[in-house]
């Protein structure tokens, strides 16, 4: 791992697997970032304290403990997590995310497509909480400030459940939202099983936003997890 | 019936309620010892006083007997003693007959205050004897419902109960259980019985109806035993037979009530068993489900490890050459394909195993069909895609993953079976018995007749091997559409184009109106 500039940024790879974690750590490598690994949670620890890497992509299947249990632990020290599983359960995918998890890739998986979720927990982290007031998604403009959303640079009326739906997904752009959170922030606690709701409010956003609405790339559907604004891509 | 000593065995007179009206011959000998005393008595005070009258003392030995032996006793020492007065000491005396009618009067007297004495005192009497024998029973039952918890099985039980009801009633005993369709004998006392078709015929009745059968009831008196159900919450668990090998009723009937506390007191203790029993029954499936959830995921894991790191290697080599570019996306969709008949086979054998945990949400068919399309970008690249999803079509109420899975696998079969570059088309449309979403291809179609036998596992249609394919796609289709309560169906096009497939959604499983708020 030597001949990497310093000051770049570090990513811990764990991962109980050899093809896989020599797989990671070459395309991190590839893409500029400086790749650690680790086999197991006792060690993935240390290298979360010693190390202090800017972020963790975690498999679940650890051989010394189950990896949803290193997530709130790597979450607190204030460390992206980057969840890579062979697990596809949704209430595995939930409960990560409730954990702190940033994301989650289940296996098998596309490269670029964690190199991409790996930057949007990047980004996400250098802005720390403080939302950007103003984010640009293909063709969408949303201005967090102003409450106003313009597409090809025409404002589009939203009603203010739709608004604070889109609102809320752009708060944490490209990441997965929950259901339950989406649910708990725009119509209040209470209301976090009526997923009916954000399909409807979903559906009408997709009407006023996206270019083709029955195939969107704007507002995107994590099966029976939430969803996501893409922000790139 | 042949005695069997038993010292700890309770007097079966001792369980039996008081008789009413009977003459103990042990009082009765008592009254009149006590009437001789008293006429002796009254001798030598009257010779010792003069004139005074000995009347009331005869009151003493009536009270002793009224007391001691009951009422009939009372009253048979209440005659005695006022023909003794009479005789002894009412002028003419040594003699039954009575001169001055004022002592008519105090024999009378004496008859009456003897009767009602008697019987206040009887009362009393049988009432302490109705507690002692109340408490002996409410002992007995203790002590039995002690038995009964002592025990976990209901082989156990049945011995127990048979034994210990046997020996109380001083009766034949039989446990009769259900055996399948049949019955059977499951304990008896002093030994299991064969049970004659009769006997037989009035157990099962005796189940059926839940009331009692044979011998001394209503129905089938013409066989030898006496069936009592046995049972909670009007759940017949078992029925119990008694019988007396000695011609006579099976049971007194003053001894049915003590048999029905006993009998209810086995069905609590035989619905605990039965509960026990489904508890255990529940957590061995359980421990199963556990073990077979723990193999699928470790399955799932050690085949989808290796395909990871093939799949992303793949996107990581940087071909040289136009033609190794071309085997590249070829080993990646043979690589994707894998790992879709994986998932299958993962599917397929949760589908078997019924461990199906779906949970349900509100789903968006347009929504649905967009993450099936997306997934499935790659081996659909340079084919046409229409989706005629109406606007305003309700949501329908499914587990998300179930129906993806189910998209997946229509559309990937569309693709195998259409011909190279033709479209796929997703139509969803809603009437008044639900909604139909059909997914239409253009290609050869499907033999007729084969119309339900594409839904078979591994079938694979003549003269379609050029596709290749597991043939689970369509038997998953179906296991998860079933499991969903929502149907699935094939066909060929109206217009003979192609095939065509098609998931009814029923009207319940709409969100009406989840239109628009």
């Amino acid at each position: 791992m030597t001949g990497h500039p310093p000051g770049a940024i570090t990513i811990l790879v764990v991962d109980d697997e050899p093809s896989i974690r020599r797989l990671l750590t070459g395309c991190l490598a590839n893409a500029g970032y400086r790749a650690l690994q680790a086999t197991d949670a006792r060690s993935a620890l240390a290298s979360v304290h010693v190390d202090k890497p800017d972020a963790v992509l975690l498999d679940l299947g650890l051989p010394d403990r189950d990896g949803l249990e290193l997530v709130p632990l790597i979450h607190s020290a204030g460390v992206a997590v980057l969840v890579i599983s062979a697990r596809d359960a949704t209430s595995e995918k939930v409960a990560a995310l409730d954990l702190g998890a940033d994301d989650y890739v289940t296996k098998p998986f596309d490269t670029d497509e964690v190199l991409a979720r790996i930057r949007s927990a990047l980004r996400d982290r250098g802005r720390q909480a403080a939302a950007e007031p103003r984010l640009v998604a293909g063709e969408v403009e949303i201005d967090l400030d102003a409450r106003q959303v313009r597409r090809r640079g025409v404002e589009v009326h939203l009603t203010p459940r739709e608004y604070d739906m889109l609102a809320e997904l752009a708060r944490r752009p490209s990441k997965v939202v929950t259901h339950a959170h989406l649910l708990s922030a725009v119509w209040g606690p209470g209301h976090e099983s009526d997923v009916e709701y954000l399909r409807v409010a979903a559906r009408s956003l997709r009407r006023k936003l996206e270019e083709e609405p029955s195939r969107p790339r704007l507002i995107c559907n994590e099966l029976g997890v939430g969803y996501r604004l893409m922000v790139e891509g | 019936m042949t005695t069997r000593p038993d010292p700890a065995r309770p007097e079966p007179d001792a369980l039996r309620p008081p008789a009413r009206f009977r003459i103990d011959p042990a009082g009765l000998a008592l009254a009149l010892l006590l009437t001789a005393l008293v006429t002796a008595l009254g001798k030598v005070v009257r010779t010792v006083s003069g004139g005074a009258d000995a009347g009331l003392l005869y009151l003493l030995p009536v009270m002793v007997a009224a007391t001691r032996s009951g009422l009939a006793t009372g009253i048979v020492a209440g005659l005695v003693a006022s023909l003794a007065y009479n005789f002894f000491f009412i002028p003419p005396t040594y003699t039954f007959t009575i001169d001055d009618p004022q002592n008519v009067v105090s024999v009378g007297v004496l008859l009456g205050v003897a009767i009602a004495s008697s019987q206040l005192a009887a009362q009393v009497r049988l009432q302490a004897i109705r507690a002692r024998h109340s408490a002996r029973q409410s002992n007995l039952l203790a002590g039995y419902a002690r038995h009964l918890t002592a025990i976990g099985d209901r082989a156990g039980l049945g011995e127990m109960t048979c034994a210990e009801i046997g020996r109380l009633l001083d009766v034949d005993t039989v446990l009769v259980g259900r055996d399948g369709e049949g019955l059977r004998a499951e304990a008896g006392w002093p030994r299991v019985p064969v049970l004659e078709t009769l006997e037989l015929a009035a157990a099962r009745w005796c189940f059926e109806q839940g009331e009692a059968a044979g011998r001394g009831s209503d129905t089938l008196t013409a066989c030898e035993w006496l069936f009592q159900p046995i049972g909670a919450d009007g759940k017949v668990h078992a029925v119990f037979g008694v019988a007396r090998a000695d011609a006579g009723p099976a049971l007194e009937p003053d001894m049915v009530p003590l048999l029905m506390s006993l009998l209810d007191q086995t069905g609590l203790a035989l619905e605990r068993i039965a509960l026990a029993e489904e508890m255990a029954a529940l957590a061995r499936v359980r421990e199963r489900d556990r073990l077979r959830q723990a193999l699928l995921s470790s399955v799932s894991h050690d085949l989808r490890t290796p395909l990871t790191a093939v799949i992303a290697s793949l996107q990581t080599i940087v071909p040289a050459s136009a033609e190794q570019a071309a085997q590249l996306a070829a080993a990646r969709g043979d690589a994707d394909r894998l790992h879709r008949f994986i998932a299958n086979l993962l599917d397929m054998a949760r589908i078997e195993a019924g461990a199906l945990d779906g949970s349900e949400q509100a789903v968006d068919l347009a929504e649905a069909v967009a993450s099936a399309l997306h997934d499935l970008r790659a081996s659909l690249a340079g084919r046409p895609i229409g989706v005629e999803i109406a606007a305003d079509l309700p949501f329908v109420r499914v587990d998300p993953h179930l129906l993806h899975h189910c998209l997946i696998n229509l559309i990937d079969n569309a693709a195998k079976y259409g011909a190279p570059g033709t479209p796929i088309v997703l139509k969803a449309d809603a009437d008044n018995d639900g909604l139909a979403l059909h997914v239409l291809d253009e290609g050869p179609g499907l033999p007729p007749g084969s119309e339900t036998r594409v839904f078979e596992r591994f079938a694979r249609l003549e003269g379609s091997d050029r596709a290749g394919g597991t043939g689970l796609g369509l038997a998953i289709v179906k296991g998860f559409t079933e499991a969903m309560g929502l149907g699935v169906g094939a066909g060929n096009r109206p217009d003979g184009r192609g095939a065509d497939f098609v998931v009814t959604v029923p009207r319940d499983r709409l969100i009406e109106g989840s239109i628009m708020p």
